[in-house]
């Protein structure tokens, strides 16, 4: 089946290589299912990590002329995402969707249709419960597919996944009536997961502004930004031009408030002097900015900042610290 | 309109007026519209200016919508893309988006008087709500104009000083940090020459924008006097890069100065953490 996708759509899906990553694939060969989550979230699918937003040409002329750079319509199809991503997806649509319309990431999202995998097993550092996210459930996907021993469980959510599944009808069986219950089986795979109590953590971590309690995390924060780089809905990015003989591009790419230069302003001026005040911006927008704005936690809980931080700063913990009143108290 | 967040339309330098050393006043008219009314914009929002391949940065609109022949920028030579626009000449095209961002309220504030206080090349934006009121002349009460430089020579846009001065119920009141051997005027902090001023408070609005350092000894000096929260203005400046809510970085706990301001008043930014 994956084959077929591969020549109807560019086929987006797991791929073993230095580490686990969604890549464009040709063939089925390619793809691996040994996986919990990959190393980097289908983030990049969507708003990649340099992207050219327009080409410009200069001649003799005063007239300068401005080309947008935009993709082929041509569909794509994600297969593998978990549900933790695909929420991230949702968050991100609330950033790059509204008043101001992010067409190049919207029309992405408008051409690609999700192929969801549900988890029956975790790591260590999940913990998606904690946002409302049931790791075994299609919510946010077109299509979930569910390993249920000797077969996948096929489900389409939305008119673009039944749409889908119609035209690629020749590769599903009958339902054989048990899968429902293979199902509920493995999912005692999930048993024990992480989940944090995340009730009102806007209101307490306003009341974190202050104390000493950020201190000790600005101090180990090496600000080297992976957490920014592999979060799922961190979406910061910086705008420039390159300049070439004829002409040029602007391109943006993925920027991190981690980074000193990140606020610095051309007077000298930096409203985020320090690391201190950098990790708190990361945490509040993660746990209340994002929440004031759009009434949602920018967390889905997927735990890559947590396993790649060389210095061990566990948002997990922090918001383990912060709703029992650890934080505060400190 | 196009619906490419990113894309800027392309505009024509009419002029560049020189104010100060390394201040200069660019006019310009855009291009791909049917008439300039198609950049409709308020006093106090701001637009992203490109010169293509050096970059992008926002610039607050300094001309008034009551005018709407051109748009004007007050640009001071300081990085590298206001150092480029400097480098051009009339006649060159720039890139344009916007206008961005929220506008001083002045259809909320009409029928009350008017205090303005700047400081060096923050008269830019206040300079927008100045030709505005005096267009609208009938609308506001009484209006003081406090403004100061460093020095004679680093006030901007002198040359419109005559012309303000004809405005009925209102003055400029001029000050410098130091004086030269021409200056007639007075030689003292802005701070300072408002507090000996002393506006009153009754009915009236004040707006202001400057350097930071000034704008919270102007602020106090505003407390001492009576002014409340809710009546002191200022317009914000931070680091901003897409102009539209999305890049990330120019954040005060949860507003987009971008988007949310860069107008707010002091009870709003007393409302925000110390981000």
């Amino acid at each position: 089946m994956l084959d077929a996708l591969a020549q109807a759509y560019d086929l987006i899906a797991p791929v073993q290589g230095n580490n686990i990553s969604f890549r464009r694939v040709e063939s089925g060969s390619e793809v691996t299912l040994d996986y919990i989550n990959p190393m980097l979230s289908a983030k990049s699918t969507f708003f990649p990590q340099t992207e050219t937003l327009f080409r410009f040409s200069r001649d003799d002329s005063e007239e300068f002329g401005i080309e947008p750079a935009r993709e082929p319509g041509r569909s794509q199809v994600i297969f593998g995402i978990r549900a933790c991503d695909a929420r991230s997806l949702r968050l991100m649509d609330m950033v790059f969707d509204g008043q101001h319309k992010d067409s190049y990431y919207l029309d992405r999202r408008k051409n690609t249709t999700l192929m969801g995998l549900a988890c029956f097993d975790y790591l260590e550092t999940c913990f998606c419960p904690t946002f409302g996210i049931d790791p075994a459930s299609g919510e946010d996907v077109d299509i979930l597919f569910s390993d249920v021993g000797d077969r996948f469980l096929v489900e389409a959510f939305t008119e673009k996944g039944t749409a889908l599944l119609e035209r690629f009808a020749e590769f599903f069986a009958e339902l054989r009536g048990d899968e429902e219950q293979l199902r509920e089986g493995r999912k005692a795979g999930l048993a024990g997961m992480k989940r944090l109590d995340v009730k009102g953590i806007a209101d307490k971590m306003a009341q974190l502004y202050e104390g000493p309690y950020w201190d000790d995390i600005g101090t180990r924060c090496l600000g080297c930004g992976i957490c920014t780089y592999l979060c799922p809905t961190c979406h910061c990015f910086d705008i420039a031009d390159v300049s070439l003989d004829e002409g040029g591009e602007r391109f943006r790419c993925w920027d991190s408030c981690m980074f000193p230069e990140f606020t610095l302003m051309v007077s000298g001026e930096n409203p985020r002097p320090n690391q201190k005040a950098r990790v708190q911006q990361r945490f509040f927008h993660k746990l209340k900015y994002f929440h004031d704005r759009n009434n949602e936690l920018a967390c889905v809980g997927c735990g890559r900042c947590v396993r790649h931080c060389p210095v061990n700063i566990d948002i997990a913990q922090i918001i383990d610290d912060v709703s029992s009143g650890k934080a505060g108290n400190e | 309109m196009n619906d490419n967040i990113y894309l800027p339309r392309t505009a024509t330098i009419q002029s560049m007026r020189p104010e100060t050393i390394d201040v200069t006043t660019f006019r310009i008219t855009i291009d791909d519209s049917s008439g300039p009314e198609e950049f409709d914009y308020r006093s106090g929002q701001f637009a992203e200016l490109s010169v293509l391949g050096v970059g992008e940065a926002p610039i607050s609109i300094s001309s008034s919508p009551t005018r709407p022949e051109a748009v004007e920028f007050s640009i001071r030579r300081l990085g590298q893309l206001t150092s480029a626009l400097h480098d051009l000449e009339p006649g060159d095209k720039i890139g344009i988006r916007g206008p961005f961002g929220n506008c001083f309220p002045l259809e909320e504030i009409e029928g009350k008087n008017l205090l303005i206080v700047g400081g060096g090349i923050g008269l830019a934006p206040l300079r927008s709500v100045i030709l505005n009121v005096f267009d609208n002349r009938a609308k506001y009460g009484k209006i003081d104009i406090i403004y100061g430089a460093r020095s004679p020579q680093d006030l901007v846009y002198t040359s419109e000083y005559e012309e303000w001065g004809k405005v009925d119920n209102s003055r400029l009141h001029l000050t410098v940090d130091r004086g030269d051997d021409e200056w007639k005027g007075n030689v003292g902090l802005v701070p300072t020459f408002l507090k000996e001023i002393k506006p009153s408070p009754e009915n009236t609005t004040s707006i202001t924008c400057g350097p930071p350092i000034m704008i919270k000894f102007v602020i106090e000096a505003l407390h001492e006097l009576g002014f409340s929260s809710e009546h002191i203005i200022t317009t914000l400046e931070r680091r901003m890069k897409c102009g539209v809510g999305k890049c990330g970085r120019c954040n005060i706990g949860s507003k987009y100065v971008c988007l949310d301001g860069p107008v707010f008043t002091l009870k709003e930014l007393k409302e925000m953490p110390s981000d």
